[in-house]
């Protein structure tokens, strides 16, 4: 097994393990170790709360040394998240020019939380979201709360 | 309208930033004549012309590195174990283990946990110790540097531990990173996986790596400076008070503005300790059958006259070549993807270890003008390596002398002011090889 591909499977079974409260990790082809589906249960403490979002987790063929690629297979209202077919995050150590090899996919799990939970506004993909939040925070949240209850529901 | 314009520029200039092509060839290359350094500016920028025309003198052979923003560091890596190998002790195979397990005190010093960095420098004790337990020319350690994966993660080990020295001495290295911090800078400009080595970077890494190892680094600086020949930086073992200490190997790494490829001086390249005996016996076969050959292939050692050396580059040994790569020449140590000649000449009593009987005699042995020009064996560039093999062992061979130094200095030499077809001896590695070889040879019957 090449060396990549140890680490693929060594960090699968620690988060599946010892899962971060509210997700689920699994491989929808168990055969092919690159592409993950995380289901995330919208951070209570957050607009998203009672929502279950289907996460897309695609590792590229040269990880660890390229990020993973996160998209929300789910339609969610989120200044971060485009809000296209392809529900795309990229932020922070998810870039290409900040990853680091040695970052783990939990912490990439992790962050994907906290930015639901704390959505950063300053760093948006959607303008209009980012601006709704920022100047028409009540029609931001009840926007927010309808697309979860519509798209991330049961 | 203004502002979207702007903004639109902005995107656009934004996307012309980040733009680059996708990098092509090998991770790390076969060693290769540097005069294709030359060429490759033969048409470029004045300043390029002098500087690379200078350059294949003294560092005879490179390697290219795979331009995908890591070359810098792969350069030093790969360079780095090249050296232990040339070395030739298993000991200090071990010694450099164990020398870079004990450097996992800098990541305690700075808090980060075994995982980080655990699965990258197993790749680097892990080929420590197949290449100290292989014996070859090299190409173990090639292959395993063009292994993506391999090669990365020791990329990775060496960057975190040149961004865990940076921050373990930050008065060495503070002042030269303002106005960020020491922990930005190593952040952003070391542990990202997508940042190419700066200067203070590869003073550290050598720091780390290279120096303790008994190494030294020396960068050439190709860029549009005013000069003639390339600035050198050198990366040299100091002791404590400043004085040079004598290194048992140099890493050469060429600079050219955002990249990074490895160079070799003659005297770097490991020379086959066993000599394939085949050759030696068409030495003496050629002379005999062949009494032209003794008016015109000359062994150089008129190479010691400044300057003459190019006069004859190809004729020292242009009856060899066609030879060399004969699949029936037993060829025992050299593989053929290697560009590193395996013909030495050897001392005249060595000869007759040899039955002539073993010579290849259905060989094509044809006058020299009919004789197949072997333009490139696979090589790169005008030189074919055995030319420099000559140059690199002249002081130690005593090969029978073809050629007298009379000849050279009479009017019958082009080179000579007073011949007919006069040619000033400037060195074009294109032209040269082919045209003063049949001009001369026509003459000299």
């Amino acid at each position: 097994m090449s060396a990549p591909t140890k680490r693929i499977v060594k960090e699968l079974t620690e988060i599946t393990q010892n899962p971060p409260a509210g997700c689920k990790v699994r491989l929808p082809d168990e055969s092919n170790i690159y592409n993950w589906e995380i289901l995330m249960d919208g951070p209570a403490d957050s607009v998203y709360a009672g929502g279950h979002f289907k996460i897309a987790l695609t590792l590229p063929h040269d990880y660890p040394f390229k990020p993973p690629s996160i998209n929300f297979r789910t339609k969610i209202y989120h200044p971060n998240i485009t809000n296209d077919d392809k529900g795309a995050m990229c932020l922070g150590m998810l870039r290409p020019d900040q990853w680091k090899p040695p970052n783990k996919l939990m912490a990439v799990i992790v962050l994907i939380q906290n930015l639901l939970s704390k959505p950063e506004p300053d760093d948006a993909v959607e303008q209009g979201i980012a601006d709704a939040m920022k100047n028409r925070r009540a029609e931001f949240e009840k926007t927010a709360r309808e697309w979860t209850g519509r798209y991330a529901g049961r | 309208m203004d502002y979207n314009q702007s903004d639109e520029l902005a995107q656009l200039q934004k996307l012309s930033n980040e733009y680059s092509p996708e990098a092509e060839g090998p991770l790390v290359s076969e060693r290769i004549s540097s005069s294709a350094i030359t060429t490759e500016y033969a048409n470029g920028d004045p300043v390029y012309q002098i500087k690379t025309a200078a350059l294949p003198q003294k560092y005879s052979f490179y390697r290219t590195c795979r331009g995908d923003g890591h070359c810098g560091w792969r350069a030093v890596a790969f360079s780095y174990f090249e050296a232990l190998q040339k070395t030739g002790s298993k000991q200090k195979f071990f010694e450099e283990e164990t020398r870079l397990r004990s450097l996992a005190n800098l990541f305690l010093a700075l808090g980060h946990p075994e995982h980080v960095y655990e699965d990258f420098a197993e790749e680097t004790y892990s080929l420590l110790r197949t290449i100290a337990n292989t014996n070859d020319d090299g190409e173990t350690l090639l292959a395993t540097f063009n292994d993506y994966g391999t090669s990365m993660s020791i990329i990775t080990h060496i960057k975190l531990l040149t961004s865990a020295w940076i921050q373990t001495h930050p008065e060495q290295f503070a002042p030269y990173v303002v106005p960020q911090t020491i922990q930005e800078y190593c952040q952003r400009s070391i542990e990202a996986a997508n940042c190419e080595i700066e200067n203070v970077g590869l003073s550290a890494l050598a720091d780390v790596l290279v120096k303790p190892a008994g190494f030294a680094v020396e960068v050439l600086y190709l860029d549009r400076s005013p000069g003639e020949e390339v600035n050198t930086y050198r990366f040299d073992l100091t002791d404590q008070h400043g004085t040079v200490l004598p290194a048992s190997h140099t890493l050469r790494l060429l600079y050219r503005p955002g990249h990074y490829d490895i160079l070799y001086r003659p005297e770097d390249i490991p020379q086959p300790i066993e000599q394939p005996p085949v050759f030696v016996n068409l030495t003496s076969t050629m002379s005999e059958h062949r009494p032209d050959f003794h008016g015109m292939a000359g062994r150089d050692d008129n190479l010691a006259i400044p300057g003459m050396s190019f006069a004859f580059p190809h004729q020292t040994n242009w009856a060899f070549n066609p030879l060399y790569d004969l699949p029936s020449a037993p060829v025992p140590t050299v593989s053929q993807a290697v560009p590193v000649p395996a013909y030495v000449p050897l001392p005249v009593p060595h000869q007759e270890l040899l039955p002539p009987q073993s010579i290849p005699m259905e060989q094509p042995i044809s006058p020299p003008v009919s004789q197949p020009q072997p333009s490139s064996i696979g090589r790169n560039g005008p030189f074919r390596p055995c030319t420099y093999e000559f140059e690199i062992n002249h002081s130690s061979v005593s090969l029978p002398v073809f050629q007298t130094s009379q000849f050279k200095n009479s009017h019958f030499n082009v080179a000579h002011y007073n011949n007919p077809d006069f040619q000033p001896e400037a060195w074009n590695p294109n032209e040269e090889y082919k045209h003063t070889e049949r001009s001369r040879r026509n003459r000299s019957q």
